[in-house]
C-alpha cells in the first residue's frame, strides 16, 4: 500500500474502483477502455481462433483483459487454476476449456456484479469445473499449495497492497506452480499534476 | 515477484494495450519454488514498445 495514502483515500479508492467494476459488470466493457476489448482484443492478443469459436459472442464481448496470459505457457490437462480478479470470467473459461473436465478453474472477483456477470457466461459455455466467488486478492480464501497455476488479468495495478497480493499468490500454489500474469504498467513517469491523484485508480 | 518467493521470474513482453500515454500492459511469469529445486534468480525484462493507443474509446487516464 502507498505509505502516504490516507485511510480516507484508500476507502475512496476501493469504493470508487468497486463503483467501476459495477458499471462495467451491468453495460458492459465496451467504451469503458482505452484498449480493445471483446472479440477484437481478445484477437489482437492473439487467444486461439479455434477456441474462441466454441464461446458464444456475448461470451467474448466481455474480455477486458489487457493481455494474453496463456501466451506464457500451456496449461495441463487437469490442472487445478485459479483466476485472480476473474471479471466476467472469460479467462476462466477459456482456462477450463483448456484443462479439460479432470481440472478444475475457480475464478475470483472483489465485485459481487462481475461474479454474478461470470456465473452467467459460464452457464452460456456449459462448463461445469469452472466455479466463480467473491473474494479479494489480498486475502485469497484458499489453502496453501492448491493450485497448479495462477493467472491474472489487468488485476494487480488496481490491488492496494501488491506486495500481499503477490504473496498470496505464491501461498496458494503448489510448489512447482506457475503464475501468468498480464497487468498494466507504468511506462513512462506520470506528470505531476497526475501523480497523486486519488481519482487516476478508477478512471 | 522475487521478494515473495517467486524465482524464474521475468517481464516477458509488452502487449500493446495502453490505458494511457504512460501506462501499458505487460506479461509476467514467475515460478514458485519446487522441492529440492535450485533458485534461478535471472531476472529477464523487456522494453516497451513505443507504440500509440489502439483505440481510444474513454477519458484519458482510464484503464
Amino acid at each position: 500500500m502507498s505509505p502516504e495514502m490516507t485511510e480516507s483515500e484508500i476507502l475512496k479508492v476501493r469504493q470508487g474502483i468497486k463503483e467501476k467494476y459495477d458499471r462495467v459488470a451491468a453495460a458492459g466493457s465496451g467504451g469503458c477502455f482505452q484498449y480493445p476489448t471483446g472479440k477484437d482484443g481478445m484477437d489482437l492478443q492473439g487467444y486461439p481462433p479455434e477456441l474462441l469459436r466454441d464461446f458464444p459472442p456475448e461470451v467474448l464481448a466481455a474480455f477486458c483483459g489487457v493481455g494474453n496470459p496463456f501466451s506464457l505457457g500451456p496449461l495441463a490437462p487437469g490442472d487445478a487454476v485459479l483466476d485472480i480478479g476473474c471479471g466476467a470470467g472469460v479467462d476462466s473459461l477459456v482456462a477450463a476449456h483448456l484443462v479439460g473436465a479432470g481440472g478444475t478453474v475457480v475464478g475470483l472477483d472483489v465485485t459481487p456484479g462481475m461474479v454474478e456477470k461470470a456465473r452467467a457466461n459460464q452457464a452460456r459455455v456449459g462448463l461445469a469445473h469452472v466455479t466463480f466467488q467473491v473474494g479479494d486478492a489480498e486475502a485469497l480464501p484458499f489453502p496453501d499449495n492448491d493450485f497448479d497455476a495462477v493467472i491474472s488479468n489487468g488485476v494487480f495495478n488496481l490491488t492496494l497492497n501488491k506486495e500481499k497480493a503477490l504473496k498470496e499468490a505464491h501461498r496458494v500454489l503448489k510448489p512447482g506452480g506457475r503464475l501468468r500474469l498480464a497487468d498494466m504498467v507504468l511506462v513512462a513517469a506520470l506528470p505531476p499534476d497526475l501523480s497523486d491523484k486519488v481519482e487516476n485508480w478508477f478512471q | 515477484m522475487l521478494k515473495v518467493g517467486f524465482h524464474r521470474v521475468s517481464l516477458i513482453r509488452y502487449t500493446g494495450f495502453k490505458s494511457s500515454p504512460y501506462t501499458e500492459g505487460a506479461l509476467f511469469y514467475g515460478e514458485k519454488l519446487a522441492a529440492g529445486q535450485a533458485r534461478d534468480d535471472v531476472v529477464s525484462q523487456a522494453e516497451p514498445e513505443a507504440a500509440p493507443l489502439k483505440e481510444a474509446a474513454c477519458k484519458p487516464g482510464s484503464t
